[in-house]
């Protein structure tokens, strides 16, 4: 049986105004019909270039060098265009990142899913609009003869994802690329999408090319992996083989570099320092020479060929290793099993009480409110003195809006937010300022938050010169430690926000949270824009910092392993509720609310064995919105638990442990009765 | 979206209002009274606030703004002394031909501007489009009576194909239509003008839409490069260019003036030409109201016809 | 080797930076973060992207030359430009008259130096009148908000309403005799659009991250304006300030050719044009082509330079 798609050697080029590109170099691939290979590597790896160099649809500029790409024993590489183009959407079809901006905003859905038909199969109107409302179906689109005069801005995220897979298969391809096709998507959805991706390579008898930087996603779903750096396959491997017995320094990092759910988060993540070298000059010997913590002479000057001892599994390495690290240094003093506090009755530092907000939609002629986005809706939690409190929850969950409330960029509708016992932001002038320096922010994107227009001197001088503190003299000196604490180098000071990497960005911005010493800092999803390699610095950067400034951080993200790594405590968000909140074990492994449960089981985990021991896809359905949620409890449309007092009732807050609460009428552990929900906080134990 | 409508509607009423409020306000200011042009020069002051006080010249001036805006709703735009004649009718008999020349132009402008910017953007940096670039600009970059001098003096004066100004025979709108020859380089002028300002957009329209991943995924489909432009991009590029149009209406009015007054073509442009001369006032605020009603209907048609072509806008 | 040679831990005391087996003499460690790229300080990357755009660096230079043409080639070439000499009006090009002689006896090359002075004057002074006018409201707009901003729009709707040609017209009639005049009379309505823009500009600002950063800090309203909005802002209104220049020359163009301009013996090149039909239909190319020529030159030179300056600001916010 023959290769569905065999690619050889493949080298592309791409032609810039003053240099040459290489992203993709010397790589090789092979599927067999029903089998998935899962490419892997970050931004920069050539991953989505050699997935666009297969179709031919390299960008501007772009061409194939050398080698050879077979699809069904037919050699795409020196094939006439027109020829090209009925393999494409046919024979081999691709599925993109960006729902939104991939489809057509002004064609309608059943349109564009006729769109291939009509072309390859020379269909009729109807007759492409038949088999269009069929693999509407396939996919699993809810309400397809609805759908099919919709508009893709009117669907959501996992919907319009939908569409896109059925454009690709509507004339049943033998092979698939998809390109990062859940990256874009919230935790649920995104195991909706790839259990249906997996449903339909069987059914179809597909192959299937999955690109992705997430390892936890390419764990359970593929046979086989690819490990792409700077352009180079660097390792490949059966899965199993790959996750259990890597042999490249890479492959070992990246693995170790991830923050995993059942690790214990007092040990540190395995740091790649540097960054991905430049495509249009790369280095002459092994390209993660730079970076790798073995390197020789002889990889810095001769770059090792793809080979192994078996033909199964090659690597491209002079002294490569054996497996995963086993064991990685612990971090000192941090102690996250027991709570902070010594005493029960103690003052949190920061209070949030019953905070609600919500954002006004106005319509209609005299532009009157007729609804609002309920973005947080009576929220009650607090944090100690020293300690991390994690919020993770999906879009539209209310945490970055928490957030910004915490910090006071806005104001709660109602509710009360203080800290260390004042309500900060009912403060005016000069007291408002002053108090400021106690609650401080990092934010998302490391891009915007820099003044594009300031030098980095002038960035982390800011707070202290709004503030008034020290000469210029100290506040230069205070820079400089700040900058060497984050470890940029000193010369950081002369240059301008763009002149950095994303992650670099991300050290100055977390440097100017720092600036003023505050007692509490907010970073909203503050690794979510950086590559793995990358973000395994920046949080072991926070974890450290945290030990050693001693100061009450909440950590915002999506990304639950992020959360627990970096936190003490975890409140799980929904619709703007707080469902669930306990420590990182109590979350982990005695999770009593069905949608912690739920994430926990949907998470993607980058261990084969676990990945295929999971059975169901997770939570069916698409989140509510958050102008219209639903009645009593937000989560009983998607709870396989749910019955009619949960759409009667609001659920409370209940103890399970200590510190340990949810919010919910059937949970999956016993609470502890005796003592009331909103009484005082939870007890130490020790 | 009938709420979204109804919403820009009142506001173009408070803005048309506005606009005749302000014209009036700065007529008035330049010229209180046309009674030296109606009596002459040399009349005594008696005589004159004898005429104002029968005219209601010398009423306060909020009232005669009344007085005026309640004119302008019946549609009565004052009368002419200079002309003799109200100025609605003047302005009837002149509209069908400013109209025409106009309304060819844009016409002629479109039917050039959109495939030049789309073709510019799919051969980006080639050099027909540095050709059509540099030609755009310095099209863009003449004032338009100077074209029409350059025209004229190649097609007119040293070929001899066309009239170097309209005959005085055509007279009406009917006339102008039948005989193209006498009409083509106004025409042309006027649209070679509008086509570097339209295609320079459209080809940065087209451009941003080539960016877009829907265009990737179209050719992902297989779609001939070909059917990507024409079904895909041609859309969606050309939904910006009716914004566009709505807001050029000012500047189609300008144009029309100059090319009017350049090749002699009765029409407004020309009848307010005149009137600037003459200082009839009440024709040149007339116009200018009427320039503000245009204004404010061209972009309360766009706003609308954009809601009809785009769906992402349904309110 | 299951584990590395030296700890692949950042972040713990004593683990270093690079992690660099081999050490190359003299060089210090790179810290964790990785080295910094050099490519270029802010205002010096536009710099650069404007000049690799050839065709604004053109522009520039044709600007450069104008200005230098128009003001100091008088000192060099010196002609009568006061004293009527009706012995040898419309010559033609040739001998001591370069371009030949104009309705007055004046000498035509001497007449576009004197004319373009003027028109770079007027040029420049409406529009900065225009911008500076156009971004204190459109900055105020934008910064207020609520009904403050809502009145001041609807102001700016309806002015931009009115036909900008038209208005400029009529107060023509009473206003065009000198530079001081003509300079308001175009300034005066060319604010409406860079009032937009700015306002615009602002609001997006506003949004950004970088603002909420510095408001978290403790940053009042002032500093928020003058150190983070007004710069960030600026490469918006210089953009505008050249296409203001090419489109207030084009208005004097107009206004010339429509027969309003300066008061005689003064003359700016749209003045020059206003008796231009007739010239070409006398055959008196040489008082028309070349001024028109000059006056396109300009125009178009400003409309590269502005374009260019666009597109240099928008790359380095976009670089990476």
């Amino acid at each position: 049986m023959s290769a569905a798609l065999e690619v050889t050697n493949l080298t592309t080029d791409i032609q810039l105004s003053r240099s040459v590109v290489h992203p993709v170099g010397n790589v090789d691939v092979k599927i067999d019909p029903g089998q998935t290979l899962g490419l892997v590597g970050e931004s920069g790896s050539g991953k989505s270039m050699l997935g666009l160099s297969i179709l031919g649809l390299l960008p501007n500029g772009g061409h194939i060098v050398e080698g050879s790409i077979k699809v069904e024993d037919r050699e795409l590489v020196g094939m006439a265009e027109p020829a090209l183009r009925r393999i494409r959407g046919d024979a081999v079809s691709m599925i993109f990142q960006d729902s939104q901006s991939s489809l057509n905003p002004t064609k309608t859905v059943g349109e564009q899913v006729a769109e291939p038909v009509r072309l390859h199969r020379g269909a009729s109107r109807k007759e492409a609009t038949d088999r269009a409302l069929e693999v509407l179906e396939l996919v699993g689109m809810p309400q397809p003869k609805e759908r099919l005069g919709t508009y893709p801005h009117q669907l959501s995220g996992g919907l319009r994802q939908r569409v896109m897979i059925a454009i690709a298969l509507a004339c049943e391809p033998r092979v698939l690329i998809a390109d990062e096709p859940t990256t874009a998507l919230d935790v649920t959805i995104q195991a909706q999408i790839l259990a249906l991706l997996d449903d339909l390579r069987d059914r179809l008898g597909m192959a299937t090319l999955l690109i992705t930087h997430d390892m936890g996603v390419v764990a359970g779903r593929t046979n086989r992996i690819n490990v792409m750096y700077a352009g180079r396959v660097v390792e490949t491997a059966p899965t199993d083989r790959l996750f259990s017995a890597m042999r490249h320094p890479y492959t070992q990092g990246l693995l170790g570099a991830i923050p995993r759910l059942e690790s214990d988060n007092r040990r540190a993540l395995t740091s790649i320092p540097g960054i991905p070298p430049d495509l249009t000059n790369p280095p002459p010997g092994c390209r993660f020479a730079p970076r790798c913590p073995f390197v020789t002479e002889k990889c810095i000057e001769h770059e090792p060929p793809l080979s192994g001892s078996d033909s199964i599994h090659r690597f491209a390495c002079w002294h490569p290793v054996d497996g995963p690290i086993k064991r990685t240094p612990q971090i000192a003093s941090v102690d996250s099993s027991v709570p902070k506090r010594s005493n029960g009755d103690a003052a949190h530092l920061l209070e949030v009480k019953d905070v609600f907000r919500e954002y006004p939609i106005t319509a209609g002629v005299l532009q009157r409110k007729v609804n609002s986005v309920k973005a947080v809706s009576g929220v009650t939690l607090h944090v100690d003195a020293g300690e991390t409190l994690g919020l993770v929850g999906e879009s539209g969950c209310g945490k970055t809006t928490l957030g910004k409330l915490i910090v006071g960029i806005e104001k709660p509708d109602s509710g009360q937010i203080t800290l260390d016992g004042r309500e900060v932001f009912k403060l005016r002038g000069r007291t408002l300022r002053k108090a400021r320096r106690d609650v401080q922010m990092m934010f998302q994107d490391p891009y915007a938050s820099l003044d594009p227009r300031m030098r980095v001197q002038a960035s982390l001088r800011e707070p202290l010169v709004i503030q008034g503190i020290g000469s210029r003299k100290e506040q230069d000196e205070r820079v400089r430690r700040m900058l060497s604490e984050v470890g940029l180098p000193a010369n950081a000071v002369e240059r301008y926000p763009h002149e950095f990497s994303g992650g670099q960005r991300q050290r100055i911005a977390l440097a100017r949270a720092l600036m003023l010493e505050p007692k509490v800092i907010v970073a909203d999803e503050p690794v979510s824009a950086l590559d793995v390699s990358i973000r395994s610095q920046v949080l072991n950067l926070m974890k450290r910092l945290q030990a050693e400034f001693n100061m009450a951080s909440v950590v915002i993200s999506h990304d639950l392993a992020v959360v627990k790594y970096l936190s003490d405590r975890i409140g799980v968000m929904y619709l703007g509720r707080l469902v669930e909140l306990g420590s990182g074990d109590d979350i982990y492994r005695r999770a009593a609310h069905p949608y912690t449960d739920a994430l926990i089981k949907t998470i993607p985990v980058p261990d084969p064995v676990v990945e295929r021991s999971k059975d169901d896809a997770g939570i069916r359905g698409e989140l509510p919105s958050p102008i219209n949620p639903p009645s009593g409890c937000r989560f009983r449309t998607r709870c396989p638990r749910a019955q009619q007092k949960c759409a009667d009732e609001v659920p409370e807050l209940r103890r399970f442990g200590p510190g340990h609460r949810a919010a919910c009428h059937f949970p999956l552990q016993t609470p502890i009765l005796g003592v009331d929900a909103d009484a005082s906080p939870d007890v130490a134990v020790a | 979206m009938t709420g979204y409508i109804i919403r820009r509607a009142m506001v173009a009423v408070i803005v048309t209002i506005g606009i005749a409020v302000i014209s009036f306000l700065m007529l008035h200011y330049l010229s209180p009274s046309p009674v030296y042009t109606v009596l002459g020069a040399k009349t005594s002051a008696a005589a004159a606030a004898a005429w104002n006080h029968a005219h209601g010249y010398d009423r306060s001036e909020p009232a005669q703004l009344l007085t005026y805006l309640g004119q302008l709703v019946r549609l009565h735009f004052g009368y002419s002394y200079k002309l003799g004649q109200s100025v609605s009718a003047l302005f009837k008999e002149n509209a069908g031909r400013s109209a025409y020349l106009t309304l060819a132009a844009l016409v002629l402008s479109l039917i050039i501007a959109i495939p030049l910017g789309v073709a510019q953007a799919v051969k980006r940096n080639s050099l027909g489009d540095y050709t059509a670039t540099a030609i755009n600009f310095t099209l863009y970059s003449m004032p338009s009576f100077f074209l029409g001098l350059i025209l004229i003096q190649l097609f007119a004066l040293d070929l001899g194909i066309f009239p170097p100004t309209v005959s005085d025979s055509v007279t009406t709108t009917w006339q102008a239509f039948t005989h193209p020859l006498q009409l083509t380089l106004p025409i042309v002028t006027l649209a070679a003008i509008n086509v570097a300002s339209f295609s320079r957009y459209m080809r940065s329209s087209a451009l941003d839409n080539l960016a877009q991943d829907y265009i990737r995924l179209a050719r992902a489909k297989g779609l001939s490069e070909r059917a990507v432009l024409m079904r895909h991009l041609l859309r969606n590029s050309c939904l910006p260019m009716i914004t566009l149009i709505g807001l050029s209406i000012p500047t189609l009015l300008a144009g029309n003036l100059l090319i009017e007054v350049l090749f002699n073509y009765p029409g407004l442009g020309l009848l307010f030409y005149n009137a600037l001369g003459t200082e009839d006032y009440n024709i040149l605020l007339a116009y200018t109201v009427l320039g503000g009603i245009l204004t404010v209907l061209g972009n309360l048609t766009a706003d609308v016809a954009i809601t009809v072509a785009d769906p992402r806008v349904r309110l | 080797m299951t584990d590395p040679i030296r700890p692949v831990v950042e972040g713990v005391p004593g683990a270093g930076g690079g992690g660099m087996a081999v050490r190359l003499p003299l060089e210090s460690t790179p810290p964790e973060g990785g080295d910094v790229q050099v490519i270029a300080s802010g205002w010096r990357l536009a710099l650069r992207e404007f000049l690799a755009n050839r065709l604004a660096v053109v522009g520039l230079a044709v600007l450069v030359f104008f200005v230098v043409f128009c003001f100091l080639g008088p000192v060099v070439y010196h002609t009568n430009q006061s004293l009527t000499n009706p012995l040898i009006t419309d010559l033609p090009p040739g001998g001591s008259h370069v371009l030949g002689t104009d309705d007055n006896g004046f000498d035509e090359l001497g007449r576009i130096m004197a004319g373009g002075q003027t028109a770079l004057e007027i040029g420049f002074f409406a529009s900065f009148i225009a911008t500076v006018i156009g971004t204190l409201w459109g900055a105020i707009a934008g910064l207020a908000g609520g009904i403050v901003d809502g009145i001041l729009m609807r102001i700016v709707d309806i002015l931009l309403s009115i036909p900008y040609l038209l208005i400029v017209l009529v107060l023509a009639t009473k206003y065009s005799a000198t530079v001081f005049d003509e300079s308001m009379i175009i300034g005066l309505f060319a604010w409406l659009v860079p009032a937009r823009l700015v306002r615009g500009e602002v609001l997006t600002l506003r949004e950004r991250d970088f603002v909420s950063a510095a408001r978290v800090m403790g940053s009042g309203r002032s500093r928020l304006v003058l150190r983070h909005l007004i710069p960030n802002a600026l490469s918006v209104v210089i953009v505008n300030v050249t296409f203001q220049i090419a489109d207030a020359i084009l208005i004097l163009a107009y206004l010339g050719f429509l027969g309003f301009g300066l008061q005689y013996p003064a003359a700016s090149w749209g003045d020059m044009l206003g008796s231009a039909q007739q010239y070409v239909s006398s055959g008196y190319w040489w008082l028309v082509y070349p001024v028109g020529g000059c006056l396109v030159a300009v125009v178009l030179a400003c409309n590269l330079v502005g374009d260019a300056l666009r597109d240099a600001f928008d790359v380095r916010l976009r670089k990476r």
